[in-house]
């Protein structure tokens, strides 16, 4: 509590971290609601800019800006059927029925509160939870263990936002490839480098996050622009009575629950939050429910959960270093680039820090819902802003961005190369995130590995002795195991199918 | 043992006399035309948080005091210092980029794992940091709580305890352990950690048995009461560490090699601007910050300053010493 109050105060008595705070919130709203535009792209452009921040007020905004940037995109799912981010998918199942049946503002009011108390409960438990993990990470996880995380991490990062598990394992394959070009961790052996000095260094990491998120999505929207129809729909946000709330208790503790362990796992994060706490919330709806034709407890529990992930996916990265999605990837590249590294002993070494984040993630999601009621009158307006002068503005900073951080042209290059790659990548059916997230664990992996073979006289079967890394690359087996197993029956029945319906032709 | 171990002339830091240091405000040298235009950089050849980061992160902080420079640290760790080096080898050669490193260049230049030579084909600009390194355990440790048991332990299970160091095979953490180790009949195994916050974590969290690493880079777990020195590699006990004993009164008959860290350009780099650079950062070096730094750094127990000259000539001794090293114990040099 006393660390709580600290945070708080570090981050009111400072006007510039309070600019910061509400730029953050704001940000976060605005990307997270306009379609296709989220805020991973507001995450890629502003990264190199946080080189000038004060450390610890640059680790808040993206805090900030998870916070508010997962429940931005509820408004236009409900509104207009397009999620903001792929985390509010599930909120556009009952919310824009709703619309269609004219209760809007009550989908959007349960909306509000529900990311509210969502994020709140997840904060809170995040509090408790962190510093009590990170001290039992730093004796239970040495780098073997390390190593299992990362290869749990890598297993569960095959299911982020691809097509299916083929293309989502080669995402992460991909990434991992990346993370190899260079010079290896253990001897400075060059690798893929082709005789090519500016390969020897690797690929740097902020133009590719810069290209994958930011200018893939610009070639994408430019491709398809999204047409939002004519009329705007007149918006207002009707809170639910304290009863309705109540009559929803279930839906909210459950999605609660769901959305926090989902969000915990490294590589899983809020989407999955949202579609398995959809899911259960059809399962345990009965048989008079009303799913995906307006029902407000689907609202309820995609919101519920995918705020409830976000404090949740900042304990990986706090405690152990190691990030659950994509924008937790970019907030480890933050750290780096202060010159800190997030792990167990950062709650000794920048404790401050530390409760300076979770007191400002504690108030954004406060906040949600007193701008909730601002945002639903502002972001139709913002919608009205067209995409050939919102595009161009982004790719620009973007541009000034991967340049501005080591002035080297090489790193427009690779921005503009990546940004080329992550579009044909979608397009294709791949994870830009998955891509993202092999770089990272890819190195961290490759790392722990090395230790880990050093300490266990370079006999990988040793690894299967330490019972916590035994259960984690277990687990990380049986997860791909009985993914692959079910991707080829799946296979398999469509080619049954397809066989069939040539016979009968 | 003694044989050819007792070096005389450079061993880096050794014939230091403990002499604390004058600090005072320094004028900012006066730029060179058109230099510098946008802000520098210092490329560290390690991961954040650890000595080298510090250093560069502190004297980022000093050159931005005295010229209005803005610094700019990038960390790129692997391969044992040698993972930054094409980087910086194909960075523009304006003078825009520094590189810091440390006494892994002598070393690795001497086992052949690095191509340049350390003081011709990259050049110093000065040296910043030398400073002595201790082993440290943890103070719950129930196997041994000294250097004395911790040397029986290790005598009794060869082999078993895990030390934690920066360095690959013949750099200066692997050198004095195992001039230490020869002196006094145990042995230990090896662990490279290119992240300190992983190394420190790997020691207090029970993974590691033992830590190599120089004092200031672990002050605040020293503090915290997380780490505890056994021994001290130097030729006499350091004020700040005076209950601990000197690897010379456990019985380890060699002369200590220290850890040196400074700052290098490309020789490439128009002379003018080097020479700003050099006055910069021994303007920088004399800040009262950067003399605060160095004090809760535990630098102030040596003279840790040399300039290009001296800069020089101290790593050019080094490699010589390094080559005499690897010879007597027999790891290859580049010459072999």
């Amino acid at each position: 509590m006393e660390n709580f109050l600290g945070g708080s105060a570090a981050l009111f008595s400072d006007p510039v971290a309070l600019t910061i705070f509400f730029g953050g919130l704001l940000g976060g709203l605005l990307f997270g609601a306009i379609p296709g535009i989220n805020m991973l792209t507001l995450g890629a452009v502003i990264l190199p800019f946080t080189v000038s921040m004060d450390p610890t007020n640059a680790i808040m905004l993206y805090s900030v800006i998870y916070t508010s940037g997962v429940f931005g995109g509820a408004i236009t799912a409900i509104l207009f059927n397009i999620p903001g981010s792929p985390e509010n998918a599930p909120t556009a199942l009952d919310g824009y029925p709703m619309t269609q049946q004219g209760l809007a503002a009550k989908a959007i009011g349960a909306a509000v509160l529900c990311s509210s108390a969502g994020g709140l409960c997840s904060v809170l438990l995040m509090m408790a939870a962190t510093p009590a993990i990170a001290g039992w990470a730093i004796s239970a996880f040495g780098p073997p263990e390390i190593f299992g995380l990362v290869c749990l991490g890598l297993a569960m990062s095959a299911s982020v936002g691809a097509r299916d598990l083929w293309h989502g394992l080669l995402s992460v394959t991909l990434g991992m490839l990346i993370a190899s070009i260079g010079t290896d961790p253990a001897d400075g052996v060059p690798r893929f480098a082709f005789g090519f000095q500016f390969l020897l260094a690797g690929i740097s990491f902020i133009p590719l996050v810069l290209g994958l998120f930011a200018v893939s999505e610009i070639f994408n929207q430019a491709e398809e622009r999204i047409n939002l129809g004519g009329e705007r729909p007149k918006v207002s946000m009707e809170l639910p009575s304290l009863l309705e709330f109540w009559r929803m208790k279930v839906t909210v503790i459950r999605s609660v629950i769901i959305g926090f362990f989902a969000g915990i796992l490294p590589g899983i994060g809020a989407v999955l939050a949202a579609f398995l706490s959809y899911n259960e919330a059809v399962r345990w709806g009965g048989k008079n429910s009303r799913f995906g034709k307006g029902e407000l407890k689907g609202v309820v529990a995609s919101e519920t959960a995918n705020n409830a992930a976000t404090g949740a996916a900042m304990i990986p990265l706090l405690a152990l270093g190691l990030p659950g999605g994509a924008l937790t990837a970019m907030m480890l590249a933050v750290f780096q680039l202060h010159g800190m590294e997030p792990g167990p002993l950062v709650f000794i070494t920048s404790s401050d820090l530390v409760w300076t984040v979770f007191a400002a993630m504690f108030f954004a999601n406060l906040l949600i819902l007193a701008l909730g009621y601002f945002q639903t009158k502002v972001v139709v307006h913002v919608l009205r802003i067209p995409f050939p002068l919102l595009g161009p503005g982004i790719l620009l900073v973007a541009t000034v961005g991967a340049y501005a951080l080591r002035h080297l042209s090489l790193d427009v290059w690779v921005m503009f190369i990546a940004g080329a790659a992550g579009f044909l990548l979608r397009r294709s059916g791949y994870s830009v995130a998955g891509v993202i997230l092999g770089v990272i664990l890819g190195g961290i992996g490759e790392s722990s590995f090395t230790k880990s073979m050093q300490m266990l006289d370079y006999n990988p079967l040793l690894l299967f002795t330490r019972p916590i890394t035994a259960l984690l690359v277990g687990v990380a087996l049986l997860t791909i195991g009985l993914r692959l197993v079910e991707a080829v029956r799946s296979s398999r029945r469509h080619r049954v199918a397809l066989a069939n319906g040539s016979q009968s032709d | 043992m003694s044989r050819a171990m007792r070096f005389t002339g450079f061993v880096a830091g050794a014939a230091i006399a403990l002499c604390p240091l004058a600090s005072g405000a320094q004028e900012a040298p006066e730029p060179p035309e058109g230099f510098p235009e946008r802000p520098l950089e210092i490329l560290v050849p390690y991961g954040t948080g650890g000595g080298s980061d510090q250093l560069s992160r502190a004297m980022a902080n000093a050159i931005e005091e005295v010229s209005g420079t803005s610094v700019q640290v990038t960390n790129a760790p692997g391969g044992g210092g040698l993972a930054a080096i094409p980087d910086f080898m194909a960075a523009p050669k304006d003078g825009y980029t520094m590189l810091e490193s440390i006494d892994a260049v002598a070393t690795n230049y001497v086992s052949g794992r690095m191509e340049q030579h350390p003081t011709e084909d990259i050049e110093p600009l000065a040296i910043a940091q030398i400073t002595f390194n201790q082993l440290y355990i943890r103070p719950d440790e129930d196997r041994f709580t000294n250097f004395e048991e911790f040397v029986e332990y290790a005598q009794e299970n060869p082999g078993v305890l895990t030390v934690a160091n920066v360095g690959n095979q013949g750099s200066m953490e692997r050198i004095n352990m195992h001039l230490l180790e020869q002196d006094l009949d145990f042995e230990t195994k090896q662990i490279a950690f290119d992240e300190p916050s992983e190394r420190y974590a790997s020691v207090i969290g029970g993974h590691i048995d033992v830590l190599f690493e120089q004092p200031g880079d672990v002050r605040q777990f020293l503090e915290a009461g997380q780490l505890k020195p056994i021994v001290t590699f130097f030729e006499s006990r350091p004020d700040a560490f005076s209950e601990v004993p000197t690897h010379r009164q456990v019985g380890g008959d060699f002369t200590a090699l220290n850890r040196f860290r400074g700052f290098w350009t490309h020789p490439d780099v128009p002379e003018e601007r080097k020479r700003y650079l050099e006055a910069l950062i021994g303007a920088a070096w004399e800040t009262d910050s950067f003399q605060e730094f160095n004090r809760t750094k535990y630098m102030h127990l040596v003279n840790s300053y040399r300039d290009t000259e001296g800069a020089t000539e101290l790593i050019n001794n080094a490699i010589e010493t390094y080559t005499n090293v690897y010879e007597q114990i027999g790891i290859e040099t580049r010459g072999d």
